[in-house]
């Protein structure tokens, strides 16, 4: 009987064992995106800051007075901010990367290039996604256009 | 049995419908049901200080013929002959009611807060002047109290003074603001060439690329909008509102850089480009506005009168350029389909000048000294004029004697667009009283 028991408990103690399956996560920082964004860009700082963006210089100041006046000439600030993009993306010297488009990773490095530019932040996985998405679906979206879509959204009014 | 049943539910299902209020876009219970005396208004203040002495009173002759009546002879030198037969027939007096003796009774006479006064409705304390007013403006009434709630597009605020005026197309009082405001909007800042020079040569999307665009922009936009604090001092328009108005000012600005600002005979002003000054160009833009837009509330003022403080000559010279341009607007409105017949113009200063002069003497005019208004006599004297069509607006009435006040402006224009039994009472009770006897 003992050496019964005593075989029993060999069995349960060097027997295999069922391996657990242990699922891990990455860390997510679940924070809001625009959650620090609360100031609102004064005039003269959108208009630096567009400038700058796009031109990769800084805007020179008779242009940014002049902006300033036409700015503070028109109610609807959403409006005369668009028309200042349009018109700073018509111009021969804008500095904007366009897409490469020869992998998904060289993708992905320009979605989040320009979120870190823009937005100065890294864009959330469902936000990367979006856009890869739509890059990869349309051949003819082009950096410009997202870049102008990005600039006149309204996170972009905050910093 | 079943089916009576099935129908006197179904009738009393139908009464219940009927019967439950609907919950309107501005937060009211039932449309308004203000009658409207007409459903355009044109508010000029026929700012910059005005002193009745020169205006109503006629004491160096009548320097506003095409507003007032009368053929009393021009005294002063150095006014501009404006000579043309474009704007004839009665003067606007004649086609409305005027009161010689109205009053700015309280508040600081400076053209900020007397103009905060005039579109608020309300006297200002100690107002500062960097800030929007503390009360709602006639624009954020206008918007909020009528139903459906009224869009950015109904309502404009023209103003070629720099600056601080801009801050009167809404005010900071809690539950109006930016979603309820004007659009304002300076003129020459888009007509004198500084428009086009920098925003006149924009990337155009084709309608493909507009819908990439608000694709992406939505996205974003519903991302942030958690976090995003209102309109952020800003008017907003919806996105077919937005793109008209940004083809209006387009439009206008491709107008400057072709020479047609400067040009005011191309404009069907019959006057030599050297006599055409800031208020006419203001007053123009407005009715550029009128002709497209056809808005219910206009408001637009005039400033060069200022001048006064320096130069006694070139402030009556502008006050008859100011006549000039409030007849030409008042002209424009009649030959507007939507709008003839349909609107009534107020005019009014927004303050007066001192009787007394600040010691500067005119040299046209050796007699005449330049003018203040610093409180003194006379810079609480204005008067106000009622125009609109016969059988809505009382024609040929003039007030000899002091009666009314500029609070009392708001209230006629909601009174004439019928929203102002909407005007909470806590605000009403702060303002004037309508100019009922305007009206038939």
């Amino acid at each position: 009987m003992k050496k019964v028991i005593f075989l029993y408990l060999i069995l349960i103690l060097f027997s295999c064992k069922k391996e657990k399956q242990v699922f891990q996560v990455h860390n997510v920082n679940i924070e809001q995106n625009s959650a620090n964004k609360n100031h609102l860009k004064s005039t003269t700082e959108f208009l630096s800051i567009a400038y700058f963006h796009i031109f990769e210089t800084a805007i020179p100041t008779p242009r940014l007075s002049d902006l300033s006046v036409l700015h503070s000439s028109f109610g609807d600030k959403k409006l005369i901010e668009q028309m200042t993009i349009k018109n700073f993306l018509n111009d021969d010297g804008i500095q904007i990367s366009s897409i490469d488009r020869s992998s998904i990773i060289t993708k992905t490095t320009f979605v989040r290039e320009t979120y870190k530019k823009l937005y100065n932040r890294i864009p959330e996985e469902y936000e990367l996604w979006f856009i890869l998405n739509m890059i990869e679906k349309d051949a003819d979206l082009t950096a410009e256009i997202i870049y102008f879509s990005l600039m006149t959204a309204d996170e972009y009014r905050y910093y | 049995m079943k089916r009576r049943k099935f129908i006197k539910n179904l009738g009393l299902g139908t009464a219940a419908t009927i019967g439950v209020p609907y919950l309107l876009p501005s937060g009211r219970l039932f449309a308004a049901t203000g009658y409207r005396r007409a459903n355009h208004v044109v508010f000029c203040l026929f700012a910059g200080g005005v002193r009745n002495l020169e205006s109503v009173h006629k004491s160096h002759g009548n320097l506003m013929p095409r507003t007032l009546k009368g053929e009393e002879t021009r005294t002063l030198l150095g006014i501009d002959s404006i000579n043309n037969d474009e704007i004839n027939g009665p003067t606007l007096q004649e086609q409305g009611t005027l009161y010689k003796e109205f009053r700015f009774k309280q508040g600081s006479t400076g053209h900020y807060g007397a103009h905060a006064t005039a579109m608020t409705g309300v006297y200002t304390g100690n107002v500062n002047i960097n800030a929007n007013p503390e009360n709602p403006t006639i624009f954020e009434l206008y918007r909020k109290h009528n139903s459906p709630s009224m869009s950015a597009k109904n309502a404009w605020w023209v103003s070629d003074s720099e600056g601080l005026y801009a801050n009167l197309n809404y005010s900071s009082h809690p539950g109006y603001g930016a979603n309820y405001g004007a659009n304002y909007v300076r003129p020459s800042s888009f007509t004198d060439g500084l428009g086009h020079d920098s925003l006149g040569d924009p990337k155009e999307y084709d309608p493909e690329v507009v819908e990439k665009i608000k694709s992406i922009r939505g996205f974003c936009d519903a991302n942030f909008s958690p976090q995003y604090s209102g309109v952020a001092n800003s008017i907003v328009h919806d996105e077919a509102d937005k793109i008209e108005i940004e083809n209006f000012i387009n439009e206008c600005m491709d107008e400057a850089n072709m020479g047609g600002f400067s040009n005011p005979s191309a404009w069907n002003w019959d006057l030599p480009s050297s006599s055409f000054n800031g208020d006419m160009k203001a007053v123009h833009f407005a009715e550029k506005i009128i002709t497209e837009f056809q808005p219910e509330l206009l408001v637009v003022n005039m400033h060069t009168a200022d001048i006064a403080h320096s130069d006694f000559t070139k402030y009556a010279n502008n006050l008859h350029k100011m006549d000039y341009a409030l007849a030409h607007l008042w002209n424009h409105i009649q030959e507007t389909p939507d709008m003839k017949n349909d609107t009534i113009l107020i005019a009014m200063p927004e303050h007066g000048r001192n009787i007394e002069g600040n010691g500067i003497v005119d040299t046209v005019n050796p007699d005449q000294q330049a003018l203040d208004h610093t409180h003194k006599a006379g810079s609480r004297e204005i008067f106000a004029l009622v125009v609109g069509p016969s059988g809505k607006v009382v024609h040929g009435q003039d007030f000899l004697v002091e009666k009314g006040e500029s609070i009392d402006i708001v209230p006629t224009i909601a009174n004439i667009l019928g929203f102002d039994n909407e005007i909470p009472g806590y605000l009403r009770q702060r303002m004037g009283e309508v100019l009922a006897e305007s009206f038939y």
